[in-house]
């Protein structure tokens, strides 16, 4: 594997088992992302996105093939040290206020107390919860501040990596703005970044390279620019219908 | 502190935030504590006994309540972490999945804990204005056991909770919680009627399920004092070590079984 290589992903085959019968919704996906890149994961509902990002992080385990993350294995502790991760919309702990939740994620990061009582406040700010939003308790939160809340724990850290799973659900459009520039901050700091997302106009906004993964298999993985020059007046998002329905009907993209 | 003690003490900081937090815990004791300070008026013809009778029921009424509290909270915490999807930022820190099973159920035993305080807070209350003397050793003896007690309940549903959905555990867990006297004495009872085989299996049976009404001295502690005169003196230390080792022995067993369960379990 390659030490420079901050995720390795070899053959990865992920079922998931239902009594006898299993279901694949990964099927030998290989890719790589170095240090620095800025990667988009994109494909339809059901493509194996979300089943290829829980590997990454331990979630489940591989039915066959390896995911190397730092060079560790996905799930190690070591691992996770240097990793910020955004799991899809979710309801955190109702009874803490934002800065606690902060607090308890950083704490868990092994953050030092005092290097969070600076960050926090900013942190908070950054991803557009200041006014006092913190010192409430998260259950008066609505859908788009939760999302925002959970922007800010992957970054509490200050992670090398971030591996973020459908990247800005739950966000209005405003939302969506503040979330890009905070991205285009770290990317310019040389954090790695990963994200699944299913809209193309962010993928393009973001990233230097994009991964398409369609019914658990690679479709393509292509740098930005050789994406658009495919794409040429198409636009990317009828270049990707294309390249899927090609795909369905058994051609190669 | 290490940074696996300290994950613990973390991921059970933030239950216990929201046992503080959630009304329900404060409902479950207020509306208890008014049926057990209304004990406070049961004087009756001035017969004593008659006031000890009630004053253990209500310690009973408080246990149980505290062991119904603690089955609840921790049959749902696991439940609540995927329906909330809580469990994924949380296991995507460096926090091994022992470390989070492990904090969570701190979490549960010290939200018991802290019902139980708030029990014994009006028990006490209650006990101070009626004037009638207890083994203070041994009541506090009393409320160790209910501790230990606590966290065998709260391991055990740990465990039922990885096997079984939700629902499931918490009805196993009342039934082997409500039936353990009941169920002990029904095992010495048949162990004379069975065959071998069936004696070993019986024998079995009662090392398998932890004896729940071992950790009750509640009724010993209000009798403790009769017409002036102890006639139930604390328990030598000896027995109290030997019920913490029970305890642990129990919590542990029932918690590395929970681990294993969970340990590769795609989440």
């Amino acid at each position: 594997m390659d030490q420079e290589n901050v995720i390795d992903i070899r053959g990865l085959v992920v079922d998931y088992r239902t009594g006898r019968s299993a279901t694949r919704a990964v099927n030998g996906a290989t890719f790589s992302v170095a240090r620095g890149e800025c990667v988009g994961f994109i494909g339809p509902n059901g493509a194996g996105k979300s089943s290829t990002i829980k590997a990454m992080m331990g979630f489940l385990f591989p039915t066959k093939g390896e995911v190397r993350i730092f060079g560790e294995p996905a799930g190690a502790v070591e691992s996770k040290l240097r990793i910020g991760y955004l799991p899809e919309v979710t309801l955190y702990y109702p009874f803490l206020k934002g800065t606690e939740l902060l607090e308890l994620y950083g704490g868990l990061h092994r953050v030092p107390r005092s290097r969070l009582r600076e960050r926090i406040p900013t942190l908070l700010e950054e991803v557009g919860l200041g006014d006092g939003a913190g010192e409430r308790l998260i259950r008066t939160y609505s859908k788009g501040m939760q999302q925002r809340l959970g922007i800010a724990q992957a970054l509490i850290a200050e992670p090398e990596c971030l591996i973020f799973d459908e990247l800005s659900s739950g966000l209005d459009p405003v939302g969506r703005h503040d979330l890009r520039k905070v991205l285009l901050d770290l990317k310019a700091k040389g954090a790695t970044i990963f994200f699944s997302s299913h809209e193309l106009y962010e993928v393009e906004a973001l990233c230097d390279r994009v991964i398409a993964i369609h019914r658990g298999e690679i479709l393509f993985d292509k740098s930005l620019d050789s994406l658009l020059g495919d794409a040429s007046d198409a636009g990317l998002e009828n270049h990707f219908m294309s390249l899927i329905r090609r795909r369905d009907e058994g051609g190669t993209p | 502190m290490t940074a696996q003690v300290r994950n613990v003490f973390l991921i059970g900081r933030t239950l216990l935030y929201e046992a503080w937090r959630r009304r329900e815990v404060y409902a479950i004791v207020l509306i208890t504590s008014i049926i057990v300070g209304a004990l406070r008026f049961v004087h009756f013809f001035d017969i004593p006994e008659l006031s000890k009778f009630y004053r253990e029921i209500a310690l009973k009424v408080m246990n149980v309540t505290t062991a119904a509290t603690v089955i609840l909270l921790a049959a749902r915490q696991l439940p609540r972490e995927f329906a909330n999807r809580t469990i994924y930022p949380l296991l995507a820190k460096p926090v091994s999945r022992l470390e989070f099973l492990v904090g969570k159920f701190l979490g549960v035993v010290m939200a018991g804990v802290f019902c139980y305080a708030l029990f014994m807070a009006v028990f006490v209350t209650v006990n101070a204005t009626l004037q009638v003397p207890v083994e203070k050793s041994l009541f506090l003896q009393s409320v160790y056991l209910q501790i230990l007690q606590l966290s065998v309940v709260a391991s055990l549903v740990f465990l039922l909770s990885m096997v079984l959905n939700t629902d499931a555990a918490i009805t196993l867990a009342a039934i082997l919680y409500l039936f353990s006297q009941t169920f002990m004495n029904l095992t010495s009872y048949l162990y004379d009627y069975v065959d071998r085989v069936g004696q070993w299996f019986l024998v079995a049976l009662m090392y398998a399920v932890p004896q729940i009404t071992l950790f009750d001295a509640s009724a010993k502690a209000v009798h403790s004092v009769n017409r002036g005169e102890t006639i139930w003196h604390a328990m030598p230390a000896w027995v109290l070590y030997a019920l913490t080792g029970y305890a642990a022995a129990y919590s542990c067993l029932f918690l590395a079984g929970a681990y294993l369960l969970f340990r590769r379990r795609p989440l």
